[in-house]
Formats: C-alpha cells, sequence, structure tokens
C-alpha cells in the first residue's frame, strides 16, 4: 500500500466516524425534541438549538477530511507522492478528530436529550441546557485542534 | 449597574383596590410580593385565560398561517383594556362553531362505523322484520372462515337449514342461516361459526346505507359551511388574541397578594429606588386615600435584582441572566463581560464576508419582525459582533473563507501562531476576571484573600508566560515562583491544625491544572475559526469545480448561496454557544455568583399582540 491510499483512508475515517457520532446524537436528541414538541409545539425554536449542537463533530470531522485531502493534494492540485511514513503520519492526525468525534458525539447526543427534557419541562431554563450540552463539545474541539495541529506539522 | 430597591407599603380602601393596581400595572415599576396571610381576589379572569387559552390552541388549524417573521398585530390600547361585547360575542360564536364542527366530526365517525358495521351484509335483500323470528323458523345471521364454508354449507343440508352466503372477504364468508325452530339445536362452533346481530332494528340495509350516506353528504355540507365561516372568522377577527392578553392582564392583578381588613387592603412590593416616586404619584392620580411608606431592604431578605446598564452593554444583559441573575448586593459583571463577548465572538466568526451578511440579515429580521424584550437584545447582540467578525476578518484575511492579504497572519497557514493569540487572548481574560475579584475583594476590606487568591495566581501565570521568552527568562522564574511561594504557605489558612494546612497549600497549588485547562480551553476561538474558515473554503471549491458551462455557472451560484448561509448559520450558533461558554465557565468561575432573582413588576406583557398607545401618548 502507498502512503497516499494510508492517508485517504484516515481522511475518509474521520468524516465517517465523526459523522457518524453526530447522526447518532442528533438522531437521539431528535428523537426526544420530537416528543417534547408534540406536547409544546411553541418551544420548536429553543428545541432546534438544542437539536443541532451534537451535529458540529460531524461538521468538524469532514473539515478536517477536506484538510487532509487539499494537503496531500487529491483535492484541487496533483496529488503528493507520499512515503509509507507519511502516510501514517496522516493516518494519525486524522485519528483524534475521528475517535473523539464519533464518541463525543453520540455523548453530546444523551446531554441534549436531558437538556432537551430539561426545555420541555422549563422552558426559560433551555440556555442552562444549552451551556451544559456544549461542555460535552469542548473536548470534540480539543480533539480537531490536536488533528489540524499535527497535520499542518507534518514535513512534507 | 445593580438598581437599589425600595421595599414599599401601599395602604389602600380596599375599593381603591383595583384601581389602583391596574395603574401600577400600566405603569410597571412595583413587584408585588408574597406576605404572610396574604390573599387573592378571585379566580374568574384566569378561568377566563385559560378559555381563551385553549380557544386559541383549538383555533390553530383554522388559522391563516403567518410567515415566521411578522410581527404581532397591533391592537388600540382602549380595546385592548375594555375589550368590547363584539369580541366577546366573536369568541363565543367561534368556541359554538368549534363545538359544531368537534360534535359533526363526532358523527361522521359513528356514521362510518356503522358503515363498516353494515357493509358485509349490503346484499341482503332481507329487511329486519323480515329477519325476527318467525312462526316456525329461526334466522341467524353469522360468519365463517372462508375455507369451512363448504362444510357448513354441507352439515346443514343434512341438518335440514338452510344456508345463503351474503358476501364473502377474502378469510371469511358472511351468511344467514334458517333453521326449523323444533328441530334439534345445530352445533355450528366446531365449523368456527361466530354469530352476528344485525345492527339495524328495521327496514333493509341496503336502505340503511343510503339513509347513512345521506347523512354523511348532509353533515359533511354542514362541516365545510362551519370550516369556512370559522377560518374566515379567525382571518379577520383578532377577538380571541384581545381577550386572551386581556383576561392575562386582569388576571395578573388578581394575582397580586394582599392583606384585607374590612375596609383596607394593604399590598406590598419592591420598587427601584428611583422610581418610588412615580409610583407614589400614580397612586395619588387614583385616589387621595393612600398611605405609602418605602424603606431600605434589611439584611436576609431576598431583594429582586433589576439591571441598569447603559444601552450598549445592556443588550449583553440577557446573556449573564442565562446563566444566573446577579444577586442582589453583588457584583454585575455585565459591563466587564461585554467587551470580551463582543471580541471573542468576532474572532470564532473572523470572516469579512460573513460578518457583512451577518449585518444585512439582521438588518432585515430586525426591519420585519421588530422583536422586543430578550429577543431584540440577543439580536443586537449578534448585530455588535459582526463588527468584530469584520474586523477580525481584515486581521486574518478571510473574506468569504478565502484568504486574501491578510494584515496579521492568516489562521489556516499559520495556526500554531493563531493559537497563540487565542491563548493569549485567554489568559488577557482570565486576568481581568481575577482583577474583578480583587477589586471587590479589596473593596469589602479582604486584603490578604485578595493577595493570597488571585495576586498569587496573576503572578504564576504571568510568570510561566514570560518563561517561554528567553529574554525574560529570569524574571519570569521569580514572578511563578513567588506566586507559586505564596499560595503554598496560604491557600490553607482557613484549615485548622498543620496538616490541613500544609495539605490545604498542597491542594491550593494544584489548581494551577484549573487554570492551565482554563487556558487551552480558549483553543476553541482558533478551532471555530478555522471551521467556519474551512467549510467556506469548501464551498467554495465545490461551486469552483462545477463552473465550466452555463448550467454549471447557475449551479455554482446556488451552491455559493446555499453553502455560504449554511455555513454562517452553523458558525453563529456555535460562536454564541462557545462563547457563552468561555463567559460562564472560565470567566465567572473567577469571580461571579449569581444565583439573584430577577425583577419582574406587575405590567402588562402581551402574548399575541402589541399595544398601540393611542392620542399621541
Amino acid at each position: 500500500m502507498s502512503g497516499i491510499s494510508i492517508a485517504i483512508i484516515g481522511a475518509a475515517l474521520c468524516a465517517a466516524l465523526a459523522g457518524c457520532g453526530s447522526a447518532i446524537g442528533v438522531m437521539a436528541a431528535g428523537k426526544a425534541a420530537a416528543g417534547v414538541a408534540s406536547e409544546k409545539p411553541e418551544l420548536f425554536g429553543k428545541l432546534l438549538v438544542l437539536q443541532a449542537l451534537p451535529g458540529t463533530q460531524g461538521i468538524y470531522g469532514f473539515l478536517t477530511a477536506i484538510l487532509i485531502m487539499v494537503r496531500i493534494g487529491v483535492l484541487g492540485g496533483a496529488p503528493v507522492e507520499l512515503s509509507m511514513s507519511q502516510g501514517w503520519q496522516f493516518f494519525g492526525a486524522a485519528m483524534p478528530m475521528a475517535i473523539a468525534g464519533l464518541v463525543s458525539g453520540i455523548c453530546q447526543g444523551k446531554a441534549a436529550v436531558g437538556a432537551i427534557h430539561m426545555t420541555g419541562k422549563q422552558p426559560d431554563a433551555s440556555g442552562k441546557g444549552i451551556t451544559m450540552t456544549a461542555l460535552v463539545e469542548t473536548y470534540a474541539i480539543l480533539a480537531l485542534l490536536a488533528s489540524i495541529l499535527v497535520l499542518f506539522g507534518i514535513q512534507l | 449597574m445593580i438598581v437599589p430597591m425600595k421595599f414599599v407599603t401601599l395602604v389602600l380602601m380596599r375599593d381603591d383596590r383595583e384601581a389602583v393596581l391596574r395603574a401600577l400595572q400600566k405603569q410597571g415599576s412595583m413587584m408585588l410580593c408574597e406576605q404572610e396571610g396574604a390573599v387573592r381576589a378571585g379566580t374568574e379572569n384566569a378561568a377566563a385565560l385559560r378559555r381563551m387559552e385553549k380557544l386559541l390552541s383549538d383555533l390553530k388549524p383554522y388559522t391563516p398561517k403567518k410567515g415566521m417573521f411578522s410581527e404581532k398585530p397591533q391592537v388600540d390600547a382602549n380595546a385592548f383594556e375594555a375589550p368590547s361585547t363584539a369580541d366577546s360575542q366573536t369568541a363565543d360564536r367561534m368556541e359554538a362553531l368549534l363545538a359544531q364542527i368537534d360534535n359533526a366530526k363526532e358523527r361522521q365517525k359513528q356514521l362510518s362505523d356503522r358503515q363498516t358495521a353494515l357493509y358485509p351484509w349490503a346484499q341482503l335483500s332481507a329487511s329486519a322484520e323480515d329477519l325476527a323470528d318467525g312462526a316456525y323458523t329461526n334466522c341467524t345471521l353469522g360468519v365463517v372462515p372462508k375455507k369451512q364454508f363448504p362444510n357448513l354449507t354441507a352439515f346443514c343440508e343434512e341438518s335440514g337449514a338452510a344456508v345463503e352466503k351474503i358476501s364473502e372477504t377474502e378469510q371469511a364468508v358472511y351468511l344467514v342461516l334458517a333453521a326449523l325452530k323444533d328441530g334439534a339445536p345445530l352445533d355450528l362452533a366446531s365449523f368456527g361459526f361466530q354469530k352476528c346481530t344485525l345492527p339495524l332494528t328495521a327496514g333493509t340495509v341496503a336502505d340503511e346505507l343510503r339513509r347513512i350516506a345521506a347523512e354523511q353528504n348532509e353533515l359533511q355540507k354542514q362541516l365545510d359551511e362551519d370550516t369556512a365561516q370559522l377560518t374566515a372568522l379567525t382571518g379577520d377577527s383578532l377577538a380571541p388574541q384581545v381577550l386572551c392578553d386581556h383576561y392575562r392582564a386582569e388576571s395578573d392583578i388578581d394575582d397580586a397578594p394582599f392583606l384585607s381588613t374590612a375596609q383596607t387592603v394593604l399590598l406590598c412590593g419592591w420598587v427601584p429606588e428611583k422610581r418610588v416616586a412615580e409610583v407614589e404619584q400614580t397612586v395619588r392620580a387614583v385616589t387621595e386615600v393612600y398611605d405609602l411608606t418605602a424603606r431600605d431592604p434589611v439584611d436576609g431578605e431576598e431583594v429582586p435584582t433589576a439591571l441598569e446598564n447603559k444601552k450598549l452593554v445592556s443588550q449583553f444583559e440577557g446573556i449573564t441572566n442565562m446563566f444566573s441573575v446577579p444577586s442582589y448586593g453583588g457584583y454585575d459583571p455585565n459591563a466587564v463581560m461585554a467587551p470580551w463577548y463582543w471580541l471573542i465572538f468576532g474572532m470564532m466568526m473572523g470572516d469579512v464576508g460573513y460578518g457583512l451578511m451577518m449585518v444585512v440579515l439582521i438588518s432585515i429580521v430586525k426591519k420585519i419582525m421588530k422583536p422586543k424584550g430578550d429577543t431584540k437584545k440577543l439580536i443586537n447582540v449578534l448585530l455588535y459582533s459582526s463588527i468584530t467578525t469584520i474586523l477580525c476578518g481584515v486581521l486574518f484575511g478571510s473574506y468569504f473563507g478565502e484568504t486574501w492579504h491578510p494584515i496579521l497572519f492568516s489562521p489556516l497557514e499559520n495556526p500554531v501562531q493563531m493559537l497563540i493569540v487565542t491563548l493569549g487572548i485567554g489568559v488577557a481574560h482570565i486576568f481581568t476576571g481575577l482583577i474583578v475579584q480583587i477589586v471587590n475583594s479589596v473593596k469589602a476590606g479582604h486584603w490578604l484573600d485578595a493577595i493570597c487568591d488571585q495576586v498569587s495566581w496573576i503572578l504564576v501565570i504571568s510568570g510561566i508566560c514570560l518563561i517561554f521568552l528567553a529574554a525574560t527568562r529570569t524574571v519570569g522564574i521569580v514572578l511563578a515562583c513567588v506566586g507559586a511561594a505564596i499560595i503554598l504557605f496560604t491557600a490553607g489558612r482557613a484549615k485548622k491544625g498543620i496538616i490541613g494546612k500544609i495539605t490545604g497549600g498542597l491542594v491550593g497549588l494544584y489548581g494551577i491544572t484549573n487554570y492551565l485547562s482554563d487556558i487551552l480551553s480558549y483553543s476553541r476561538i482558533l478551532a471555530l475559526s478555522l471551521a467556519t474558515g474551512v467549510v467556506g473554503m469548501v464551498m467554495n471549491m465545490l461551486a469552483g469545480m462545477i463552473q465550466g458551462s452555463v448550467i454549471g455557472f447557475v449551479l455554482s451560484l446556488l451552491i455559493y448561496i446555499v453553502g455560504h448561509v449554511f455555513n454562517l448559520v452553523l458558525g453563529l450558533l456555535s460562536a454564541y454557544v462557545h462563547d457563552c461558554r468561555l463567559q460562564y465557565i472560565e470567566f465567572y468561575g473567577k469571580f461571579y455568583e449569581g444565583s439573584g432573582k430577577l425583577f419582574q413588576p406587575l405590567s402588562i406583557n402581551p402574548k399575541y399582540i402589541q399595544i398601540q398607545e393611542n392620542g399621541g401618548n
């Protein structure tokens, strides 16, 4: 296997795993939000914000994947000749975002479910719910940061 | 700034209570509070309010859809305060129509159930009277599984009973069975035969079905008519909305607690110090017979918090209140928080194009929706933040995700430098929080606490920062050591015993990990600004890929518009949420204690309408 294949697998995993995490998280939050909205349709706006929160991991994963593809020249340019070691380096750069994106997306979805239930009972508390849910995202952001820093640190 | 409050006690004649409360409600400066043994006026208005709320929710399917950004309808103040009888008649008419529609729907359901029950017997030529027991025969209706039908027929023929098939479905056969009265009872259960009773007392099934169809037609006509009438009524009358808000205001007055004797009542509540005179004026305008005393709050009383800030800062109050309302006698953090929120929001968005889009879109939303209250404040916060968004965009050279002549550097090409900038912002932000706490401690006379708990940490953190620069390394080391020594020797000062003091000092020093994670947390500014930039760049790239032909060009325009709006909305949500988090946890954690109660005076808060003051006042 050539270096570029390994790098591409990394990019693909990054988008796929983080996307799966977000999909599961948004799905869980969406189910809870739909339940609350059936009783209190006027809360739709607040619920939508809470439901959208676990969606960011998917975007971070996608973003990292695009950055890797730009860096290795698959997107917009000629593919760079990569050694095996460089390929693994790109793979490694993708991993923080891929793994933390998957897990934190699911976990943030669970936190969002709790916040949505709280909003259903106390609509004024939605701000607190947003903050509690956003705390989970910290780790996705740190992972994104780690991925990006490693990515730009790789010598070509 | 937290507004000083007075506790106002108001004694009135019993008869004046309602008029005075109404005047106070209009003025909106007094928050009535619960007293021991207090009573409340009747609950009729509350019941009327519930009735109107129910009517409004029942009316929803019949109300013409309004746009998402439409404004609340304007209603004249007089019409709101004293709704005309025409309004309540309209509401009654709506309720009557709704009841009629409900009844008709119920009847329709009954009819269609009956239709379903009769349908298998549609081909039965005999009338209900014909099927009644004859002199020599019994007629039985029943249903039998299809595959048993031939067996049943054969069995009946043997036993001398007659069977007639009326209809059949995929699984079952409906039949009528005539047997002699004096014959042996037929055991049909083994064939899976189930007896049915015809849901009809007279006439034939076909006649009944025709009658049902006719009635259904009639009902449907009536239903259409009622629905049309109701839709027309809700379309051009605001009666339920006006009445609902009217009763809400009235029931708020009823809900004001008061103490009462045979002739007088006593009301008490909180009024901002500056507005006590206005309140007195309002009362005097209604009645001459009253007694109003105002006193300062005493210790231990739960005083509501009213905030008063300069217009720019006051827009950010909602963000603090969402976390926790400042307590009365506490510190109002809005003035220090607002500029930081503003700056950090701009750094997270950090794009000239998106900043301009924010200005345009938010101006449009403000123009069309004319938001009020907290929503208006939040929208203003976003509008103000568009300025920093544009500024940061120019500094870091980001235009709709494309890099163009950055004044400082481009975060995408130089992420490490950007990381240092964001961590620097974090250190400055945290220092601001610590300095606020120092100022508060010193004001309260706690010099020692300020030095041990805040100054020491400022020394440690600035020392560590200086170590990274070669020129100031020694200074840095000295500062950090001095700070650490202060913490080590003083963090356990409140503990008892020598061991408690030592462990307290060590635990205090361990707090460095909290500060480090707080500072690292600001790296999210970099992550979010990169996310906005890169997603924008991806959209540009996608659009650029298909620009070759005319169709491709049109499609690429679509991608530009949809992509950038999507990215903007997502970016705004993230920036709003994460900026809030930085304020709440990293910043407020250093000095802010909220848990106050917001000052919510007795006032008119219409939910469905806007009240238009009449006669130019």
